[in-house]
């Protein structure tokens, strides 16, 4: 079964203002923050002449493409084409929205519509994000991700660990980590380029 | 395979001036060709033979089948005066289509070529004239207006330049601009676009300017400057063929050269690079 929400990375790496690329099973995805702090989450790929939308530029709350600069509302309703500043741009030219939601500091999407629960990590707080290129580590995403959770003594303290994999490639794997609020985040981050190292080596955690 | 309209077409391989006797070797439509000197004169060899070459514009022409007519003319490069720049060659990962549809296209100019060959708030795009030009069989797009903040090398401050665009072969395009250092003349740009596959292709820019000022190196540094910011689009153009389906993608008045050339390709079935149907 696929799996509804795919985890893209954690809410801190996506500051107001910008736009990043994102997926869903295999459908990239531009997701941006508005300078208000809105998200969302579009088919990357621009209505016009084909551009990704993760290549563009956000201004105030409007994503804008890079080819020839037709801006889109966080809605998705293209508002503005800049060839054509009189025109006011028919309601069908819209970039196609994903659901995308953000829980535990950790950005989720979906196909627009999904009904269902987004997973739950209360509790624990982001970390960081880290890519993996190790064959190995995709065994346990082959549903585009899982989440793995639990105990790990770190520098002689046990700290609780969620960790989130969203496959990104045949042979890589981005890590979003999340630990309980006792947790040294600074001992965490280091423990977790140590599992990288050795996934990357093909060493079993 | 590959239709006879594809195959009867001229399409630039090489560089002349750099043709050698070991020679290029390289893609023509998917298939492996080799470009060499032989007796001093140029020659293209395919598994099958030998292709038709025409040498012209400082460039090496081939038709891998046989030549539906003769490779098209530019008058300008025989004119006395003119500059002719060679600008090298720039592969790009996308259709050769794209490739020249990019090169039609102005309102890209504030966005992708910003400060240089159009700045914001300069964005609109006035209505031109654009046909096909049925006794030649060639597209035309005449009376094209744009602001630009440095519209070439000799160009100091902005001004609005005046531009043709014509396409005489599926996968070549020449461009006349408003000369600022001869008024009443017209500099020349073209780009050949050699298909190596549907989705890659080696651009050959190529000028014949009034310019005898500006340094060669410095004319070639600023056109492959704005060809390298061409690639990062045409490089992440979603899907990487030119889609022929009306529907795929939404042009507006700016782009009536796109779609007559998109007309053109069809009409004449040159849909090597074009996707016919949405994916
Ligand atoms: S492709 Fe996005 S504005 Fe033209
Ligand atoms: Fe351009």
């Amino acid at each position: 079964m696929t799996r509804a929400w795919v985890a893209n990375g954690l809410s801190r790496d996506l500051p107001a203002g910008v736009v990043m690329h994102g997926a869903w099973h295999g459908q990239d995805l531009a997701i941006w923050r508005s300078a208000s702090g809105q998200i969302a989450a579009w088919k990357d790929r621009c209505q016009h002449r084909g551009m990704r939308l993760s290549h563009g530029f956000v201004r105030g709350e409007t994503l804008s493409c890079i080819y020839h600069g037709w801006v889109y509302g966080t809605s998705g309703a293209c508002g503005r084409i800049p060839a054509h500043p009189g025109l006011v741009p028919p309601s069908a030219i819209r970039a196609e929205a994903f659901a995308c939601c953000e829980k535990d500091g950790v950005i989720w999407v979906a196909p627009a519509g999904t009904e269902g629960d987004v997973p739950d990590l209360a509790g624990l707080h982001p970390v960081r994000s880290l890519t993996v290129e190790a064959a190995g580590i995709e065994a346990p995403g082959l549903t585009g991700m899982e989440i793995l959770q639990g105990s790990v003594m770190i520098a002689g303290q046990t700290v609780a660990l969620g960790l989130v994999l969203q496959s990104l490639a045949a042979g890589r794997t981005a890590v979003h980590a999340l630990c309980g609020g006792g947790g040294d985040v600074v001992a965490v981050s280091r423990w977790l380029e140590d599992l990288r190292r050795r996934l990357e080596r093909g060493v079993a955690a | 395979m590959i239709s006879q309209a594809v195959l009867g077409e001229w399409y630039p391989v090489a560089m002349a001036a750099l043709v050698d006797a070991a020679g290029r070797r390289t893609l023509l439509l998917g298939q492996e060709i080799r470009v060499f000197r032989d007796a001093g004169r140029i020659r293209v060899t395919a598994d099958a033979g030998d292709l038709a070459v025409t040498e012209r514009f400082g460039h090496v022409w081939a038709c891998p089948g046989t030549p539906a007519r003769a490779l098209f003319t530019i008058p300008e490069a025989d004119h006395p005066g003119r500059r002719l720049v060679d600008c090298g060659v720039v592969r790009v990962k996308c259709s050769p289509l794209r490739a020249v549809e990019n090169f039609l296209d102005i309102a890209h100019f504030p966005f992708v070529h910003t400060d240089i060959l159009g700045a914001e708030p300069h964005t609109e795009v006035n209505r031109y004239d654009v046909k096909i030009r049925e006794e030649v069989d060639e597209v035309w797009a005449t009376k094209v207006h744009f602001y630009q903040p440095q519209a070439a090398k000799s160009a100091e401050g902005g001004i609005v330049t005046e531009y043709m665009y014509r396409v005489p072969a599926p996968t070549a395009s020449v461009l006349y601009k408003t000369c600022p250092a001869m008024p009443g003349e017209w500099d020349v740009i073209a780009i050949f676009v050699q298909p190596l596959t549907e989705e890659l292709c080696d651009v050959w820019p190529w000028m014949a300017l009034y310019d005898d000022v500006t340094p060669q190196a410095e004319l070639i540094a600023f056109q492959q400057m704005i060809f390298l910011q061409d690639r990062s689009i045409l490089e992440n153009q979603i899907p990487r063929l030119l889609p022929l389906d009306p529907g795929m993608e939404s042009p507006t008045q700016a782009d009536l050269t796109s779609v007559a050339y998109r007309r053109w390709l069809k009409r004449r079935g040159l849909t090597y690079g074009a996707q016919m149907v949405a994916a």
